[in-house]
């Protein structure tokens, strides 16, 4: 690839020379830019003239793109004409959470044609709330004969006959990363098609399916892939089977164990133990599912040089987890069920001083038995003890202004707070105020915030806060909140670095959505459902500003003037072609 | 004596440890505050009895219970009587942790055990429940019952418990609002009708059901 541009630039080159305009060959120009990796930088990078803008196009590697609908792959190719990676987002977010109804789109498949005649070098593609057929992993598979790295996380639309496909056509796979997808998992077999010649694994993460794989051929592919470094089996992958995996692959630095929770020997016992204590690189650990207390001190050996553990799956109890947190004082960070309650919480905040991030999820998010779950006292005393902490997403059926503030004060380089309280328009319930303090305590004390979600009964203050304070925020989300129009407009008009807003069920109507713009154009999105925007209030959006596409999503049968659900985004790709009808575009 | 509030029934009640801080406060505190709802939702019925004292007020899910119908029923198809994406947790954690809970590996204490007419297929169906003159409101699972008879009696026992009222089940009566938000007496539709359309429960003394004699 470096001689065709090299080839194209050579004549190029004199008449550079002999203009004397630019000090350096392109050649030199592109070699140096090349080495200029954040995104944000190579954006300055071409803007600062012609030369550096064409450099900048061609020794671009990797390209992200935040909403797959911004842009056309045929303008993309234009502009990058040597592209080896490409990551691509879909759907809103909210789509996680059942708020975009099916078939809106998000289609992979335009893509890879286009990219299959022009990227046919292409090694690597990660994919999130994308739309991915068998067909199109087929094309996939058969397109790029240098392939490498493929990651799926949140996608649809595929089976496991498609993962067949790319384990059986990518001769150079290193990585095969299937996350947390809506996949139709017919079998195991897809693990079976990796080719016996087959070496060159690196990471494969199939914990989120549920089938059996064959264990021999499993085995067989770890032992033979030296370079075998992420290694995420599913539930069916039993204690004693993983004790043979780890055998074959000390060297692994990240691990997702299977279900943990079989009969085992003493002997069995003792041999588990001590192939986690050869794996000196484990820097990740996840899984365990059903975990069985008496065998978590299998880990232990394993656990001093972790710095991130994945217990979003294991419902372990306040215990459990301190017995284990004991051994793990490097940890930088940690997703845990609610199970491990306030206390686990301040084992937490005893025994991982460093921690810097930490995500709490609910095992019992619609209240179907007792479970306890974490309260305000646990959050305060993870503040307490680790100091570091920037990052927070955090489950509870109950809080107070008092402790965010608290949390904030001991914490106050918080970069994302993500705080849930689950009961939508729930007040401080020691004080039954609305939880507009608390928000307004992390925008005052953390500067650094870029992403906020709010939650619990909030008035239009919570929202002036944001506005005043919040001046590096760039993604909000907001549910059930708000008194009137002015909230939103505080928000619109208070935060200039902001890309993403989301908003669900909050009292905001044309006035605050006309208030926004001026600025949606340099935002990436903005999503609103069950708000009080109209139809008509949309369309004047649409006619002012013909960069941005407006689009309604509405229920049959619905209110005709209420625009229900609203995804307004900026675009140079013009109104969607591949829209289904439920989607209007306006 | 220490107010016990949970989710379960108080005949199998021994929930020990779930009442620490008062969490189990908070589920109902948040009735205090939506004056909004409380008019919407009982005004129209109940203005003729000044004496009814309503201190559990619904919380703001009932404001938008007409119009999260339709999201509910046409999004969700286990016909669940929740809100569409809340809390906001992937559908495919959502799935994993549900089952989970149901081959009993979260410790939660569902207390379903007992009752052998309950459908353990079926998804428990929480409704909740305000009793006139009682401050603090709770939740019942109707799954357990099939027969307004044992709900009632279930009801009158779980109130009368930590309140001086008469036992007698004689002198109060169950209403219930339904999916289209209408208050109506429950001794009027079949059991099975009424679960599928029961969103919550009242109970009322009879000197107040003189008023319903009217309508």
């Amino acid at each position: 690839m470096m001689c065709k541009s090299k080839k194209k630039k050579d004549s190029k080159h004199e008449t550079n020379f002999m203009n004397s305009s630019s000090a350096f060959p392109d050649e030199v120009l592109e070699r140096v830019l090349s080495m200029v990796k954040s995104r944000k930088d190579r954006s300055s990078v071409s803007l600062v003239c012609k030369e550096w803008y064409n450099a900048e196009r061609w020794s671009r590697k990797n390209v992200f793109i935040g909403n797959c609908y911004s842009v056309t792959p045929e303008i993309l190719t234009r502009r990058f004409p040597n592209i080896r990676s490409v990551t691509l987002k879909g759907k809103p977010r909210f789509s996680d959470f059942n708020l975009v109804p099916a078939n809106w789109g998000a289609d992979i498949h335009p893509w890879l044609v286009v990219f299959a005649e022009k990227y046919p070098f292409l090694e690597e593609l990660k994919l999130k709330r994308m739309f991915v057929t068998d067909e199109s992993l087929e094309f996939l598979a058969f397109s790029f004969p240098n392939f490498k790295a493929l990651s799926l996380l949140s996608c649809d639309g595929f089976s496991t006959d498609g993962l067949a496909a790319v384990a059986t056509y990518c001769k150079n796979l290193t990585e095969l990363d299937i996350q947390e997808n809506g996949i139709d998992d017919k079998n195991g077999n897809w693990l079976s098609c990796f080719p016996e010649s087959f070496t060159s694994l690196e990471v494969l993460n199939f914990a989120n399916l549920n089938n059996d794989v064959n264990f021999d051929a499993l085995e067989k592919l770890v032992g033979r892939c030296k370079s075998l470094k992420t290694l995420k089996v599913n539930k069916s992958i039993t204690l004693e089977q993983l004790q043979r995996l780890l055998v074959r692959a000390p060297q692994l630095c990240e691990l997702g164990t299977g279900s943990f929770s079989q009969e085992l020997t003493c002997q069995q016992h003792s041999e588990l133990k001590r192939a986690f204590n050869n794996c000196k690189s484990l820097h990740t650990l996840s899984g365990l599912w059903v975990a069985s207390t008496q065998y978590l001190e299998v880990l232990y050996p394993a656990c001093t040089n972790l710095t991130f553990l994945n217990f979003s799956y294991a419902p372990l109890d306040s215990e459990d987890l301190s017995k284990l947190l004991v051994h793990c004082p490097n940890l930088r960070r940690l997703w845990v069920v609610d199970t491990v309650e306030d206390k686990g919480l301040e084992a937490v905040g005893t025994y991982c001083p460093l921690l810097e991030e930490l995500r709490v999820f609910p095992a019992d998010p619609f209240d179907e038995g007792v479970a306890h779950g974490v309260t305000e006292s646990g959050f305060i005393a993870v503040s307490e003890g680790c100091r570091k902490l920037h990052y927070v997403l955090y489950f509870c059926r109950q809080m107070t202004n008092a402790a965010v503030a608290t949390v904030v004060q001991n914490c106050p380089d918080f970069t994302h707070f993500r705080l849930c309280i689950m009961t939508p328009g729930q007040p401080d319930y020691l004080t039954d105020e609305p939880m507009d303090e608390a928000f307004g305590a992390v925008v005052k004390n953390c500067t650094k915030l870029q992403r906020l979600a709010v939650s619990g009964s909030l008035t239009d203050l919570t929202f002036e806060y944001i506005g005043r304070h919040a001046k590096n925020l760039e993604t909000l989300s907001v549910a059930f909140a708000g008194s009137s129009d002015w909230g939103m407009q505080c928000v619109l008009y208070g935060c200039p670095k902001l890309r993403k807003l989301e908003i669900r069920d909050s009292p905001f109507g044309n006035a605050a959505l006309f208030s926004g713009l001026g600025k949606y154009e340099s935002m990436r999105s903005l999503w609103m459902s069950d708000c009080k925007v109209t139809m008509n209030g949309c369309r004047f959006v649409a006619q002012e500003r013909p960069r941005l596409n407006v689009e309604v999503i509405n229920e049959e049968g619905g209110d005709d003037s209420r625009a229900e659900r609203v995804y307004i985004y900026r675009s140079v790709a013009g109104p969607r072609r591949d829209a289904p009808p439920f989607v209007l575009t306006l | 004596m220490e107010l016990q509030l949970g989710l379960a029934l108080p005949i199998h009640s021994s929930i020990d440890g779930f009442n620490h801080s008062g969490s189990g406060c908070s589920e109902n505190k948040k009735y205090v505050k939506n004056k909004r709802s409380y008019e919407e939702s009982f005004g129209h019925f109940l203005k003729p009895l000044p004496l009814l004292v309503w201190s559990g007020q619904p919380n703001e899910e009932d404001d938008r219970n007409k119009k999260m119908n339709t999201n509910i029923h046409t999004s969700n198809n286990e016909g669940e009587n929740h809100l569409v994406g809340w809390p906001p947790i992937k559908s495919w954690r959502k799935k994993e942790l549900h089952d989970q809970q149901h081959h009993g590996h979260i410790r939660i204490d569902h207390r379903m055990q007992g009752n052998e007419n309950q459908d353990r297929r079926l998804r428990p169906l929480y409704v909740k429940v305000n009793m006139e003159g009682v401050a603090i409101g709770r939740q019942v699972n109707l799954r357990l019952y099939n027969s307004y008879h044992t709900l009632k009696d279930s009801l009158i026992n779980m109130f009368v418990k930590y309140q001086n009222f008469e036992e007698d089940g004689v002198n109060y009566t169950l209403i219930f609002q339904n999916k289209q938000g209408d208050w109506l007496l429950t001794e009027h539709i079949p059991w099975q009708s009424f679960i599928g359309t029961v969103r919550r429960l009242a109970i009322l003394g009879n000197e107040k059901m003189k008023i319903f004699d009217k309508y």
